[in-house]
């Protein structure tokens, strides 16, 4: 390690190919990038061995315990050979955080004893990041690598979203290190603004509580601080936007000359992307274009209440629900599609339009997605607003002009973005809150 | 249409700012005058209604009515009354040493017989005085020069018959829309019959040394036929036009001492002939409040110019039709007044901007053989150059530009666009 380089201890928790959402990816993204600029022990739940790449040493709780020379290190992970890999949540469920009130104070009152390292190595031997025992694991990180960290020597502890932001406090206190915690999303997306109503709503409090302790936050759009400092109460002043970013990749696209056009709404199905709204402007749209469907890629606890949504509307011909994809299907669909469709109610990022950019597809975003912040070329219009969605989508459609023109700056802001000007937003926070003092 | 605000906002012009009193000694080497000419562009487009793809094929009504009533009565009467009074005045109070030029487009007229009638009395009234002249343009202040050599024709001819009938003037002199010009266009020009014209002095068709300076001077047209032309003085039009109200400029603030100053210190640098000083007339009230002053600084002008006995004020008739240009202002690619690049850019640029002029010029031949006088007026209208204007994508997203739309985005003008033009073009196809 070079001398005056940072050292970086960074907590994460989704990690190609632990993967649920945007977290894993941007996480990715994030470490790859920043390893040119200084060297991080990242923290993962889950490592399939510790491996040591360059200036990133990956640790996974699942390790805990045991000899780490002993391990075998691999080959660095590769993207593509790991997003082939992405694992299906079984139960075909896919939320992040499925954790309903009643399953958290069962589990508060299992026992564990994470002094055995056996049994915590047990804990997160699973490609399930979340699961029902989700605050037992988060609880058991937060003790376990606090431990750990006091054998590691780092600058700054970072934390990525509210699974590890006790470990990142408690780390804090211990060391003194400052702390930084990224917000890749927050419950008040997930679930709605009654997160901050309910009773005793864990993952809210926790989240709260990461972002108040924290020296710096970096939320990952000016949507996503105001979001902190509208519903968390946290002083904007702290908070240091940083957009996710994507690496250049190439793609195809493959011509259908015939047959309908193509809608493409890519995600988890859930209140935070807006099914709802999709399903009401679809039915706007094909009052007046039927040669179009909408193809619907991805699962959610929302999903069958789209479907009998657009059922009611008498559309469900025009629906695909194509269910979740892996990431080569994923790629099939975005050559074919038209137009990209994200009516997210609120997004902090939303990653899934970038790549659908990459595909040269006009994008038409709700302003309640962060990426619409660094997206001038696309369409925009608060979630709500499905006659001005329907406009755009039948634009799109219908007009060549503007197809072109959003695609063609589209592509050109694409090669301003990547994940190594991410990084040096980051490496500035960090600088900044190691003098603050 | 106001050209916007350029980079070179803040700078001062390229005459020295140094504080000039009148020194009436240092008379014109060459003993003759410097005419001063100003010319006004009033224009206010029929701005669309929101229109979705739902109306497509139900309502015909494509015009924000309410919008257009209240924004031309908010400008007539911040503006064209309160502006018009003024010169009225100053030219009751200096006699012939105050004389002005206007160009008002046939949409404007349209407007003020609808809604203010008041504001068609007042140009009559500064018409009476016979210091004003009137430009020619076309009707519907459209690109037709660039797009439809034919179209071009029709609405010069159509807005030559309603100067006739709502004023009984006959214009001698052309503008064309956004003074967009070239050596194609100045043909076009004189095909029509006109002698004289006006038009951007563009650096790259001047001397590469002083541009500024070289506009000073009267122009010609390539060829034999080619009309004779002033070349707006964009430095000192823009002192009035932006700056007037710009506290960081080092000229802050502007009085009427000041800029005859200037006027007089290019008039003897370059033995200028004529320096024009041609802005849009909303400068005076809309885009420039009352309260910064500007009409008393238009009022003082004249006085302060009249301190130097070798310049004085003409319209560009007087200036234009007794010169004989040697010089040849050779313009290969279009030109116009607005932003930086004193191109067309702003027009025409982006694929949504070509895409719509590329289908509503396509209309032209269906338009014309349907015979409905109706429908090719509001075929007119839909070309009037506003509508391409808000679709300019050229500085989206850099969050500087001031952009004179009523839409949220370029984005929006263009789709509410072609869905007005989508039903516009199932009428044409139906009747």
């Amino acid at each position: 390690m070079s001398a005056g380089r940072l050292k970086v201890l960074m907590l994460g928790w989704e990690y190609p190919p632990v993967m649920a959402g945007g977290l894993g990816t941007a996480c990715y993204g994030l470490c790859n990038a920043l390893k040119a600029h200084a060297d991080i022990t990242l923290v993962l739940p889950k490592s399939s061995a510790a491996m040591v790449q360059d200036n990133l040493q990956i640790l996974g709780v699942n390790q805990y315990g045991l000899d780490q020379a002993a391990t075998v290190e691999q080959p660095p992970h590769r993207w593509e050979e790991i997003v082939e890999e992405v694992i299906e949540v079984p139960g075909n469920e896919l939320h992040p955080y499925p954790i309903s009130a009643v399953h958290k104070r069962v589990i508060e009152h299992l026992k564990f004893d994470p002094s055995d390292d056996q049994e915590v190595r047990a804990l997160y031997e699973t490609d399930e990041p979340y699961g029902a025992n989700i605050m037992q694991k988060v609880a058991v990180y937060a003790e376990v690598v606090s431990k750990l960290a006091l054998t590691k020597d780092f600058d700054i502890i970072h934390a990525h979203d509210w699974v590890t932001y006790m470990a990142g406090v408690r780390i804090k206190e211990l060391t003194g290190k400052p702390l930084v915690v990224h917000v890749h999303s927050l419950e008040t997306d997930r679930i709605g603004t009654q997160a901050k109503y309910m009773q005793a709503n864990a993952v809210y409090e926790i989240e709260r509580y990461g972002m108040t302790e924290a020296n710096l936050c970096i939320p990952v759009s000016h949507f996503t601080k105001q979001c902190a400092a509208d519903h968390y109460g946290i002083n904007p002043d702290k908070c240091r936007p940083v957009y996710n970013a994507i690496d250049p990749e190439p793609t195809f696209r493959i011509d259908r000359a015939e047959g309908d056009k193509i809608v493409l709404f890519l995600g988890r199905i859930t209140f935070q992307k807006g099914p709802e709204y999709m399903a009401e402007t679809a039915y706007k749209v094909l009052q007046r274009y039927p040669k179009v469907v909408f193809f619907v890629a991805g699962v959610g606890d929302q999903l069958d209440q789209l479907k009998h949504r657009v059922e009611q509307l008498g559309i469900r011909d025009k629906f695909v629900f194509g269910g979740f994809l892996k990431k080569a299907q994923v790629k099939q669909v975005l050559a074919q599609a038209d137009v990209y469709f994200m009516p997210s109610v609120s997004e902090p990022f939303g990653l899934s339009a970038l790549e659908a950019a990459q595909f040269q597809i006009p994008c038409v975003l709700s302003t309640q997605a962060g990426v619409s912040e660094v997206m001038d070329f696309a369409l925009k219009a608060d979630y709500w607003d499905t006659d001005r969605f329907a406009n755009y989508i039948y634009a799109l459609l219908n007009y060549e002009g503007i197809r072109q023109e959003l695609i063609e700056h589209t592509t050109e802001n694409l090669e301003e973005m990547s994940w190594d000007r991410s990084a040096r937003d980051v490496l500035a926070v960090y600088h900044e809150a190691l003098t603050q003092g | 249409m106001l050209s916007k605000i350029t980079p070179d906002y803040y700078l001062c012009t390229t005459i020295s700012m140094a504080e000039q009193s009148p020194d009436r000694s240092n008379i014109n080497p060459l003993c003759s005058m410097t005419n001063i000419v100003f010319y006004f562009q009033v224009h206010q487009p029929f701005r669309l209604r929101h229109y979705s793809f739902f109306n497509i094929g139900q309502s015909h009504i494509y015009e924000a009515a309410n919008l257009n009533f209240e924004l031309l009565n908010r400008i007539a009467d911040r503006c064209y009354l309160p502006a018009n009074e003024m010169l009225l005045k100053m030219i009751k109070d200096y006699g012939p040493d105050f004389k002005v030029a206007f160009s008002i487009s046939g949409c404007a007229l349209e407007q003020f017989e609808m809604y203010r009638p008041d504001v068609l009395d007042s140009f009559r009234r500064l018409l009476d005085t016979g210091q004003v002249e009137l430009l020619a343009e076309t009707y519907f202040h459209s690109l037709a020069a660039l797009y439809s050599p034919m179209e071009f024709v029709r609405q010069v001819n159509k807005y030559k018959a309603k100067l006739k009938s709502l004023f009984g003037y006959e214009a001698t002199t052309f503008r064309n829309t956004e003074l967009i010009y070239d050596n194609a266009i100045a043909t076009q020009i004189s095909k029509l019959g006109f002698k004289q014209t006006v038009a951007e002095g563009v650096g790259s068709y001047l001397d590469a040394v002083s541009p500024t300076a070289e506009a000073t001077h009267i122009f010609k047209a390539p060829g034999s036929n080619g009309p004779k032309l002033l070349l707006r003085q964009y430095r000192l039009s823009d002192d009035i036009a932006f700056r007037f109200t710009e506290p960081k400029w080092p000229g802050y603030p502007l009085d009427a001492d000041k800029y005859a100053s200037w006027l007089r210190a290019l008039a003897i640098e370059q033995k200028a002939e004529s320096i024009n000083l041609f802005m849009d007339y909303e400068t005076f009230g809309e885009h420039r409040p009352l309260s910064s002053g500007i009409l008393d600084f238009l009022y003082f002008l004249p006085q302060a110019v009249a301190a130097y006995p070798d310049m004085k004020f003409a319209t560009p008739s007087e200036v234009l039709s007794t010169a004989k240009p040697k010089k040849v202002y050779d313009v290969t690619k279009p030109t116009s007044w607005a932003d930086d690049n004193r191109d067309i850019s702003g027009w025409v640029l982006s694929h949504t901007q070509k895409d719509a002029l590329k289908r509503v010029y396509a209309l032209e031949e269906a338009v014309l053989a349907k015979g409905n006088e109706a429908l090719i007026h509001q075929w007119g209208k839909l070309q009037t150059s506003d509508h391409f204007y808000y679709m300019s994508t050229k500085y989206w997203g850099d969050g500087v530009r001031e952009v004179f739309s009523p839409y949220k985005s370029p984005f929006d003008a263009y789709i509410n666009y072609m869905n007005v033009l989508a039903d516009f073009e199932q009428t044409i196809k139906g009747v």
